[in-house]
């Protein structure tokens, strides 16, 4: 069993005010691939290093398969951690950086080169074996990287932005890649990311951390469907959620027109919100006028402008494509779909399907 | 990546004991390697019986020091020492800075044909013995009235410290972000003010670094000194000698001596240690 | 991208230099250079082909004459001269190797923080600090004097004879003081080298389970090896031509006399002998030159690790 916990830990770094790690409490489950993701400054690197023994814990403890590692050397973790930046020693070869952990523990000549070999083989590493890492690709380097970190057969892999150095179209190969490979070797995994749709595809679920405090840990669909919060649901989905401001009483009005939606929490009702799929452009109460439209060729993507309490305000809208509209067209547009209710604390407190 | 400077906080699992013990034995080797130094800065504040047997029965003063910088007439004076060395020091680097940085410009910069010979004929002017040109320089500052003379010393100081001030100066301006250099380029920057406004202020750190070397090469120069100077007409170096009796009866006389002779460039490199780290660490290396 | 990047492209039809313009800041430090330096030597090479003398040194005055390259050939077969050139070779490799392990050794003692780091970085490079000509009085004088220096002064208290450190072992003494004041130097190029090791390279090594001491040999050293070869360099450049020690301590005592003080004694610290003096000064300068070649080439290595870094 090689579950990961994470009780109250805590960093706060000498000289700041506020902690990095606010009580981070987290259990992660054999096998399970959590995701930490949040913006820079939420603390995820810091949280993942906390478990890798690179950063000390001023508070809490954190657990490996049960077992309180919290003053524990990274070297007697049995964890493996893929960086960044790579991290490859520069003057060995791929199979010498590949073998580094293993030469350590004293592992035969043997058995390393054979251990090597496969996994070499299964990343497709085997023709690059003898070279240095400066005559590699970023993408070769990156294969390197996590084929040092497989080797090991450690209890945990820990990962810190892995593939934030790959240009676009790689990043998103290997992102597949990745996820398959996690689940066929079925380790535990705590892979760090501020890319929210990197979260989303990757994980069996996803802890979003905001300037150290854990907002929710949830799966994907979940934390899309029910986000806990204002920062949860702006955080996660892409275009982000329309936000808008509502009166805390009373029927809900949209751009002056009645939205169709009138539960008010008990006059706790206090910002709303809705995804672009829940704007359906044509049909109904609330004017709007098109600014800008981006087509994607499988979808578009609608931005428009509303008066919403005296001010402007601007919506982002999916619809089909090709879009049958033209920038500065006057348009009404309804909701259809899940709209959340947040509360002045900033949490959800419902959520209604129109 | 942790915002901490390297090796500052206790490491996971690193007992503290450890790092107390480590510690420990760096003072010990501190302690240990500064003691002649500590030492003679001890015994110059003795009696001269005292020095010379290693005891301490007559009390500590200031009594050598003020034997030591009043002058007797016909001998090297502190006073005339202590200016000579400062204005051929403070001279010389002055004109090996204005020398030097052009010079890393066009090695660094805006890169002139065959720089990497050119660099390396700088360099290998340092691999010329002194001793081997002495006897040509001194019968032509004979010829042309320059022994004892400032000049002569200053001249060939900036000929010693140039070759390292190009070298140092050119690495710290390699690590000139190339943006910056370009947008000055682009406003149509003259070099001298590229320098003065963009280059010079971001290697400000590495060239002071190279200044306080040589500052610390000139002042502690001693064979040109000797050799193309009077008696009576010389910079530190000589002055210190000059305190040197061959019965070594001057014992207590000579430490304070040395000490006056060796505070400045000491206090000079203290205070900028830091800076000749970060500099030796940014450029001189990269 | 810096400033290396720059010039490697818009060298040809860059509308903003010719090669003379770009060569114009380079000229005063380098017709500097060669004047000061280069000039010497050429008288060097006149005076060596002919037999000058001091004047004064000789009852029958004679006039200077031509002699080509006798000078030269009575050289080579002048063991003294050998001596002394291997007395170069031994206090050079001597001091260089025995002040970088010294100053790799605190480098890596000072390299994490602890309490007063700053304050024993601070003693340790003093003695580079000080003047050459002091140091060699320090300890000739307080260390190692036979009559009143510390050192036999313990070895009395301990019972033991004492030693007459200068006059019985003048290599080792010089050796002693060249290395008290070059460690510091190797120390802080070796710091510079220690902090400039990428951090998250440690921290896999670390993860990846290896012992601190395997961390030292396998990637510390490597990376190191850039600055020890610079620090070899440097230091070479400046032990090689070793003199106030010399002059101070042992007075060019059989065994510490090395090339620069040689040269001088036959020169104008005693012989007088201009002529002869200047052939061997051309002899040494050839072989830095050669030394020095050798040395480039490594210095070349370390350019080249730049270009690509």
């Amino acid at each position: 069993m090689a579950s990961v916990q994470y009780d109250a830990a805590t960093r706060l770094y000498p000289g700041t005010s506020q902690p990095a790690v606010n009580e981070l409490s987290l259990t992660i489950a054999d096998g399970e691939m959590l995701v930490l993701v949040g913006p820079s400054g939420s603390g995820k690197s810091t949280a993942l290093r906390m478990l890798a023994g690179l950063e000390p814990l001023d508070a809490g403890r954190i657990l490996i398969a049960d077992r309180d590692v919290s003053a524990v050397r990274p070297r007697d973790r049995d964890i493996a951690m893929v960086f960044q930046n790579y991290a490859l020693y520069p003057q060995l070869d791929v199979a010498a950086n590949m073998g580094f952990a293993l030469k350590q523990q004293g592992v035969p000549k043997e058995e390393r080169m054979q251990r090597v070999r496969d996994v070499a083989k299964l990343l497709d590493l085997e023709p690059y074996l003898d070279r240095k890492p400066r005559n590699l690709s970023g993408g070769q380097r990156q294969r390197v990287a996590m084929g040092r970190a497989i080797v090991r057969r450690p209890q945990v892999y820990l990962m810190d932005e892995p593939l934030s150095n790959l240009d676009a179209k790689l990043r998103v190969q290997t992102r597949t890649e990745l996820v398959e490979l996690q689940s066929r070797l079925a380790v535990t995994t705590v892979y760090v990311t501020h890319d929210q749709v990197e979260a989303m595809t990757m994980g069996d679920r996803v802890a979003v951390l905001r300037e150290g405090i854990l907002q929710q840990c949830d799966t994907p669909s979940a934390l899309y469907h029910t986000p806990a919060n204002r920062f949860v649901a702006g955080f996660i989905g892409s275009p982000a959620m329309n936000q808008l401001h509502a009166s805390a009483t009373g029927p809900l009005l949209i751009g002056g027109a009645d939205a169709g939606i009138s539960d008010d929490l008990g006059g706790e009702r206090a910002m709303i919100g809705f995804r672009p799929e829940a704007v359906v452009i044509g049909t109904g109460p609330i004017a709007a006028r098109i600014r800008v439209i981006e087509d994607l060729g499988s979808e578009a993507f609608v931005h428009l402008v509303i008066q919403h309490e005296g001010e402007d305000h601007r919506l982002v809208a999916k619809a089909a494509a090709p879009f049958a509209g033209a920038v500065g067209d006057n348009v009404q547009i309804g909701l259809r779909g899940e709209v959340h209710l947040f509360d002045a604390s900033d949490a959800r407190r419902a959520t209604i399907t129109v | 990546m942790s915002g901490q400077e390297r090796g500052t906080t206790l490491g996971v699992g690193e007992r503290r004991i450890g790092r107390i013990s480590l510690g420990l034995l760096a003072w010990i080797v501190g302690l240990v390697w500064i003691f002649p130094v500590g030492w003679t800065v001890f015994t110059s504040f003795k009696t001269e019986q005292d020095a010379t047997a290693q005891t301490l029965t007559q009390g500590l003063s200031f009594d050598r020091y003020r034997e030591v910088s009043s002058s007797t007439e016909g001998t090297l004076s502190l006073a005339t020492a202590l200016s000579n060395s400062l204005f051929v020091v403070l001279v010389s680097t002055a004109i090996v800075m204005l020398l030097a940085i052009p010079a890393a410009y066009a090695l660094a910069i805006r890169r002139v044909p065959k720089w990497r010979d050119l660099l390396f004929f700088f360099i290998s002017t340092k691999f010329l013995p002194v001793v081997a040109s002495i006897f040509p320089i001194y019968v032509y500052a004979e010829k042309w009235d320059l022994i004892g003379t400032r000049t002569i010393l200053v001249v060939l100081y900036t000929a010693m410290n140039l070759p390292l001030a190009v070298w140092m100066i050119r690495s710290f301006f390699m690590e000139v972000p190339r943006e910056l250099i370009e947008a000055a380029e682009i406003d149509g920057t003259k070099l001298i003010n590229q320098l003065r406004s963009v280059i010079v202020p971001i290697s400000a750190p590495g060239i002071a670094a190279t200044a306080l070397l040589c500052v610390i090469f000139a002042w502690n120069e001693y064979f040109y000194a000797i050799q193309l100077n009077f008696a009576n007409g010389s910079t530190m170096p000589q002055w210190v000698i000059g305190n040197v009796d061959t019965r070594g009866n001057f014992l207590a006389k000579l430490s304070a001596a040395s000490v006056i002779a060796c505070l400045p460039v000491v206090l000079a490199g203290w205070i900028a240690q830091k800076r000749m780290i970060r500099g030796l660490s940014m450029g001189a290396i990269k | 991208m810096t400033a290396a990047d720059a010039t490697r492209k818009g060298k040809v039809g860059d509308p903003f230099s010719s090669p003379w313009r770009r060569r114009l800041p380079l000229l005063p430090a380098l017709i500097f250079t060669i004047l000061i330096t280069q000039l010497p030597f050429l008288v060097s090479i006149y005076y060596s082909l002919t037999d000058l003398k001091d004047k004064t040194q000789s009852l029958i005055p004679q006039p200077t004459r031509f002699v080509g390259l006798e000078n030269y050939r009575t050289l080579l077969s002048n063991s003294f001269f050998r001596d002394a050139m291997w007395t170069s070779v031994k206090m050079t490799v001597l001091s260089v190797l025995l002040s970088l392990i010294f100053g790799t050794a605190f480098a890596l003692l000072l390299d994490r923080k602890f309490l007063g780091q700053g304050l024993v970085r601070t003693l340790l490079i003093t003695p580079f600090l000080v003047m050459p000509v002091v140091a060699a009085l320090i300890w000739k004088q307080q260390m190692f004097s036979s009559l009143f220096g510390l050192l036999n002064k313990a070895l009395e208290f301990f019972g033991l004879d004492s030693v007459q450190f200068i006059s019985d072992h003048p290599l080792a003494s010089i050796v002693t003081v060249l290395v008290w004041q070059w460690t510091p130097f190797m120390m802080l190029i070796m710091l510079a080298g220690l902090q400039s090791q990428p951090a998250d390279i440690l921290e896999a090594a670390n993860v990846d389970g290896a012992r601190p001491f395997g961390i030292f040999r396998q990637l510390t050293i490597p990376h190191l090896r850039r600055y020890l070869e610079l620090g070899a360099l440097l230091g070479s450049i400046y032990i090689i031509q070793a003199f106030d020690a010399i002059d101070v301590m042992t007075g060019g005592a059989p065994g510490s006399k090395n090339v620069p003080y040689f040269v001088y004694q036959e020169s104008i610290g005693g012989g007088f002998r201009y002529g002869s003096a200047s052939a061997y000064a051309i002899v040494v300068v050839i072989a830095s030159i050669i030394i020095a070649t050798f040395a480039l080439r490594v210095l070349s290595g370390l350019l080249k690790d730049e270009e690509r870094a």
